[in-house]
């Protein structure tokens, strides 16, 4: 199967074919499980869960478009995917088929008015890394300067907005049922969308670099205006390796530690002191230096949080009361009011459970002096994973907060995987007012 | 495309073959020729471009191009003489521009027929609208510009000519597909079709017929690969 497709039909063609193959694998299972036991059962269920979601995942990058996202987002919300799903969908990021050389040069020069050989001292027709929505190449500016040149795929907006129509049909049912509201289907185009705006990405970089000075294991790529313009971003080449050449490198447990509360401490440092996230915390948007900085790399996905859940977060996080308190309760009604929502009792529940099974573990109001969580735990992401499903597809739920959510999920990834033991409350209660 | 340019085919009405003829300069005469052909051409394609291709006469070319309307007749028959020309050159451009490029010649034939419908694109790119008459023009069967047309099968032989080159350098025959063999005239009506397309592209920069370009390309060569794609 060729990766590159495009037009609604062969997408609902190709979606229609991965269900038809998922369901394929499920009646599989039906019918041995006639003929096997109890407990082999289970695990074969498991098996085939876990092939289903390779499928999947092989079908969405082949799509390589919105789908893949969208059915992300719409397993979280409705739980319509098991676990295993999730985490194989939560390794995706959204891609564009790779351009070729002629295809990289049409968008240079019709976006910077000339050829890259023209523009830049020496530009790599061959692209190092796969961007959202476009892909990167290696340059040297005429100043001498070391660059990676961001490319978009031609036509991609359009695509984008193809498969959010096809989206929005099929997940009618999810929409009656009101597991899956319209506005949170907008709100997922209007992010997409805002990620094939290279302007916009271009401010990110450089209110981030503003913002993120005072964070001096962060780096922050320079924004090349004068290289950037229509599909093409320019800024200065980051160095560092992905998380997974990291591992390969077998850092000891104490440099694993010193990482992942660096990467701790970038959350928050942007949750609650800026009210701006750079990105989903996928490990694929960092690069890990040997000198244990870190340098962000995508800035195409910023979400800013509304002033109400930034003062929300302040209140509840490391709450020293207790929780089913009606001082907190007052908390919770303040924020949604604020918001112009109203608090149902059956989301307030939802909350408290999530907060008491979760938030008290990881982030302890009083902890020990030298208390870390250990996320190398899977028992405890395991839990986490299932416990945010219920979370999100709790009737009245804050959209704030189920962004939020997610994005702890994909720190929490990206920690587990680092092995990492934070002193989770201690650098919370940093940034706390 | 400016007048002085060193033209990079001899002045020649009949379609020249494009091989080795760079080598030769041509004299003085002969560039003066070539500089009042260009002229006329530039003309004619502006009042094409404005006027509408019916609208248009070659008195009023010859009077845009600063010279007496006999003089027009010495170059060219009619006005669908020019507009020929004018494909001829587009032609030769575009098969210049895959066969001559360093960087092309090990990539793959995706991209090299990308490329080459690219640069024609890129070339027609200015006389939008003309295209769009001439397209309907070539529809008639009498017309000089339509496929019946003598010079117009030649000039689409040579094209395509180039385009089953480019395949056979690529794939051997013996890995292609049984009907490969059929490949450069559903190019032919792929190219058209891609015309069709850009024509009524309305995205921005026309963005979307490069990704039409890029994706039917993907899936037109996989075709002609023995076995399923």
């Amino acid at each position: 199967m060729t990766a590159r497709k495009n037009t609604s039909i062969r997408r609902a063609f190709s979606m229609a074919s991965m269900g038809a193959d998922i369901a394929g694998s499920y009646l599989g299972y039906a019918l041995q499980r006639a003929f096997l036991g109890e407990t082999k059962s289970r695990q074969k269920l498991k098996s085939t869960h876990t092939r289903a979601a390779r499928r999947m995942r092989d079908e969405m990058q082949a799509l390589r478009g919105t789908a893949m996202k969208l059915g992300q987002t719409l397993s979280l919300q409705t739980g319509v995917l098991p676990d295993e799903t999730l985490a194989e969908l939560a390794t995706l990021q959204m891609q564009a088929p790779g351009m070729h050389p002629s295809l990289v040069r049409v968008q240079i020069k019709k976006s910077l008015g000339r050829e890259p050989e023209e523009i830049f001292k020496d530009f790599t027709p061959e692209p190092f890394a796969a961007a959202s929505l476009g892909q990167v190449h290696r340059a040297v500016t005429k100043e001498g300067e070391f660059a990676a040149v961001k490319v978009q795929y031609p036509g991609i907006r359009d695509a984008i907005r193809n498969d959010v129509k096809l989206f929005r049909t099929i997940s009618k049912p999810a929409q009656a049922s009101g597991h899956l509201p319209k506005v949170a289907i907008d709100e997922l185009e209007t992010q997409f969308l805002a990620e094939t705006d290279y302007q916009r990405e271009a401010n990110n970089i450089e209110f981030f670099k503003r913002e993120l000075a005072p964070l001096s294991f962060v780096e922050v790529p320079k924004l090349l205006r004068k290289y950037s313009a229509g599909k093409v971003l320019t800024m200065s080449l980051m160095r560092g390796q992905h998380l997974d050449d990291f591992l390969a490198s077998r850092p000891s447990q104490k440099v694993r530690n010193e990482l992942g509360t660096r990467l701790f401490d970038l959350f928050y440092f942007q949750v609650l002191k800026i009210g701006t996230l750079h990105a989903d915390p996928h490990w694929g948007n960092y690069l890990f230096q040997r000198d244990g900085r870190i340098s962000l790399v995508d800035f195409g996905c910023v979400k800013t949080l509304s002033s109400a859940t930034t003062r929300y977060l302040h209140d509840a996080f490391l709450y020293s009361g207790s929780i089913h308190s009606d001082d907190f309760r007052q908390l919770m009604e303040t924020y949604y009011s604020a918001e112009g929502l109203k608090l149902l009792p059956v989301t307030r529940r939802a909350l408290l459970k999530f907060a008491q099974n979760f938030y008290r573990k990881v982030y302890p109001p009083s902890p020990e002096k030298d208390y870390r969580f250990d996320f190398g735990d899977r028992d405890f992401l395991n839990a986490y994973l299932s416990e945010s499903k219920n979370l999100f597809r709790t009737k009245g739920m804050m959209p704030d907060l189920i962004f939020m959510c997610r994005a702890e999920m994909g720190l929490y990834q990206t920690l587990h995987r680092l092995k990492a033991q934070v002193p989770t409350s201690q650098i919370v209660r940093k940034y706390l007012r | 495309m400016t007048i002085k340019k060193t033209p990079q085919k001899k002045a020649s009405r009949k379609p020249a073959k494009q091989t080795a003829v760079r080598k030769r300069t041509p004299g003085r005469r002969a560039q003066n020729k070539q500089a009042i052909r260009n002229r006329i051409v530039k003309a004619a394609l502006n009042l094409f471009q404005t006027k509408g291709f019916d609208g248009t006469t070659t008195r009023a070319i010859a009077r845009k191009a600063g010279i007496a309307e006999g003089t027009v007749f010495n170059y060219f028959k009619s006005k669908e003489d020019i507009a020929l020309y004018f494909f001829e050159q587009e032609v030769g451009h575009a098969v210049a521009s895959v066969r001559d490029n360093p960087r092309l010649r090990k990539a793959s034939l995706e991209e090299k027929l990308f490329a080459l419908v690219e640069s024609q694109l890129e070339y027609l790119a200015p006389y939008e609208r003309f295209i769009g008459a001439a397209l309907l023009h070539a529809l008639k069967p009498s017309s000089p510009l339509g496929p019946f047309s003598h010079r117009a099968m030649e000039l689409r032989h040579r094209y395509l000519g180039f385009v089953e080159e480019l395949i056979e350098e690529s794939i051997p025959k013996q890995k292609q597909n049984p009907l490969a063999f059929l490949a450069p005239e559903v190019f032919w009506i792929y190219y058209l079709g891609t015309l069709l397309y850009w024509l009524y592209d309305t995205s921005e920069d026309k963005q979307n017929t490069l990704a039409f370009l890029d994706r039917s390309l993907t899936i037109g060569v996989a075709l002609l690969r023995k076995g399923k794609p």
